[in-house]
């Protein structure tokens, strides 16, 4: 039987895990949970190693986040709150749905978490810009 | 016929639910360790960010260290076998693998040595 | 069927060997109340006979007529145009994605048949196994009076909508998964080893793409999940076991 190279299963379909095209609501979770993931662990390593500054005394650590006051840096933190919080719940539904609670519910489940989360990064960004 | 077997036949699993549960424990963990670090860190600073004198007086609380210093190594970990996963989605050969586990062990190691001198350092500032 | 008509566009993948893949637009006339199925094979009788894709039974029971419509997993002959286009528009039809095209829609499914086999998928199950209740700690085969056909028709549109299966080769995938844990409780101990590692159980992320294309009630998600908690109850209960054989020492 004559075939293709193509179609087939291949590292080199990494950027349809982050298509949304043709998705249903668990698929999209699933992009949610993978973007939150990569860019959590990003931030991890830039966070420790810019903590260093606090080890250089107050006036580097108080300098540079005075730099961090900026509008737009803010925003940048409350979207590494929001991913964490909504990187959370959606692990949450991960749990609950392997150990077999709310399986057949998964769609629902997953509405109710990120509308937890949603409610939880509005009351942070109206905390964190009105600081 | 199309390739059906697994790497596992010849080898012992390069992930299994041991791994997994590594993930699922530490998740809740963080949930909670988290929510206290972004609370601390964005809630209760004066201008929603920690000053240098902010963050010498928390850490003066002895339980402070100690939970920083366990949310480090549950975040690593965590992080770790998660991104571990995310690598092996691609099925990497097997000397490939090899080569990312100790990629990822040098880092973890690193970010955990690194961030618990950063912890003891601070902690230590009177 | 009513006397309604509609004019629309089906623009299908086309991919012959040794040729680089394209699309190809064909103008079609029908009843938005037929099938996908139906539209394709009249452009293959009446504009291109060319055109290669597969169908059989056309009501849903034997798997062969699964593709892509405008990005979702569908059995063509059940999925009415009235469901998936409007009339005027265009409607884009792939093959299932993560198996060799052979030609056009058709696609080499030997892969999925192939490791149903590995883990002994059965087509003929007792009520119990087949519904997804929770597994007895024992199956017998005389235990059961009622035993019905398992749900999956192995058409394998849950493995071209999974992600995982998108990126792994060798990943079992949810049919194949689906199909072992319909197995029953205890799990056979040739596959406990296959089931719990990077190409079984552990490739699945939760995203449930296969239970929300499945067009035959397997459920393959859920039952990923319940073969996920027999998976770590039995290993809980061989650490423990192994304990206790140390401290019995």
């Amino acid at each position: 039987m004559s075939k293709t190279n193509t179609n087939q299963p291949s590292p080199k379909n990494i950027l349809s895990w982050f298509n949304p095209i043709g998705k249903q609501t668990g698929g999209l979770a699933f992009i949610l949970n993978r973007v939150t993931a990569i860019g959590l662990t990003l931030y991890l390593y830039v966070h420790l190693i810019v903590l260093g500054q606090l080890a250089n005394g107050p006036e580097a650590y108080d300098g540079f986040v005075s730099l961090m006051n900026h509008p737009i840096i803010i925003f940048g933190e409350l979207l590494i709150v929001a991913a964490g919080i909504m990187h959370g719940l959606n692990g949450v539904r991960i749990i609950l749905t392997t150990f077999g609670i709310g399986v057949t519910h998964q769609k629902l489940q997953f509405y109710i978490l990120m509308g937890i989360a949603l409610i939880v990064i509005l009351i942070f960004a109206v905390r964190m810009f009105n600081a | 016929m199309p390739e059906t077997n697994s790497n596992t036949e010849n080898f012992p699993p390069s992930e299994n639910s041991g791994v997994w549960l590594v993930k699922i424990i530490t998740g809740p963990f963080l949930i909670i360790l988290l929510l206290i670090h972004f609370i601390v860190n964005h809630f209760i600073g004066q201008n929603g960010l920690l000053s240098y004198t902010d963050v010498i007086n928390y850490y003066k609380n002895p339980i402070i260290p100690i939970m920083e210093i366990l949310f480090l190594v549950t975040v690593i970990f965590h992080s770790s076998f998660g991104i571990r996963g995310i690598i092996l989605d691609l099925r990497p050969t097997r000397e490939m693998m090899k080569i990312i586990d100790i990629f990822l062990i040098v880092t973890s190691v690193t970010a955990i040595v690194y961030g618990t001198w950063l912890v003891i350092t601070i902690a230590s500032i009177r | 069927m009513s006397d309604i008509k509609w004019n629309i566009t089906l623009k299908i993948y086309r991919q012959k060997e040794n040729e680089p893949s394209h699309y190809q637009d064909f103008f079609i006339e029908v009843d938005p109340d037929e099938y996908v199925l139906d539209a394709i094979e009249r452009v293959w009788a009446f504009q291109d006979r060319t055109l290669v894709f597969r169908h059989a039974c056309h009501h849903s029971t034997c798997g062969a007529c699964g593709m892509r419509v405008d990005g979702v997993e569908k059995l063509t002959c059940i999925t009415s145009i009235r469901s998936v286009t409007k009339d005027g528009a265009t409607l884009k039809v792939e093959p299932l994605r993560n198996f060799p095209v052979v030609s056009d829609l058709a696609v080499n499914m030997g892969s999925l048949y192939a490791r149903m086999e590995t883990v002994k998928a059965r087509s003929i199950l007792p009520i119990t196994e087949a519904e997804i209740e929770t597994p007895k700690s024992e199956w017998n085969n005389t235990d059961d009076q009622y035993i019905r056909l398992s749900d999956c028709i192995e058409c394998g549109l849950c493995i071209s909508a999974c992600p995982s299966a998108a990126t792994s080769p060798t990943y079992l995938g949810p049919a194949v998964l689906a199909g072992a844990q319909a197995n029953g409780n205890p799990i056979d101990p040739s596959l406990v080893k296959l089931l719990d590692s990077e190409d079984g159980l552990w490739r699945c992320h939760s995203a449930f793409e296969c239970t929300a294309v499945c067009p035959s009630n397997v459920d393959p998600g859920r039952r990923i999940m319940n073969l996920r908690t027999q998976v770590i109850s039995d290993n809980f209960h061989k650490l423990f076991h192994k304990t206790q054989g140390k401290t019995d020492e």
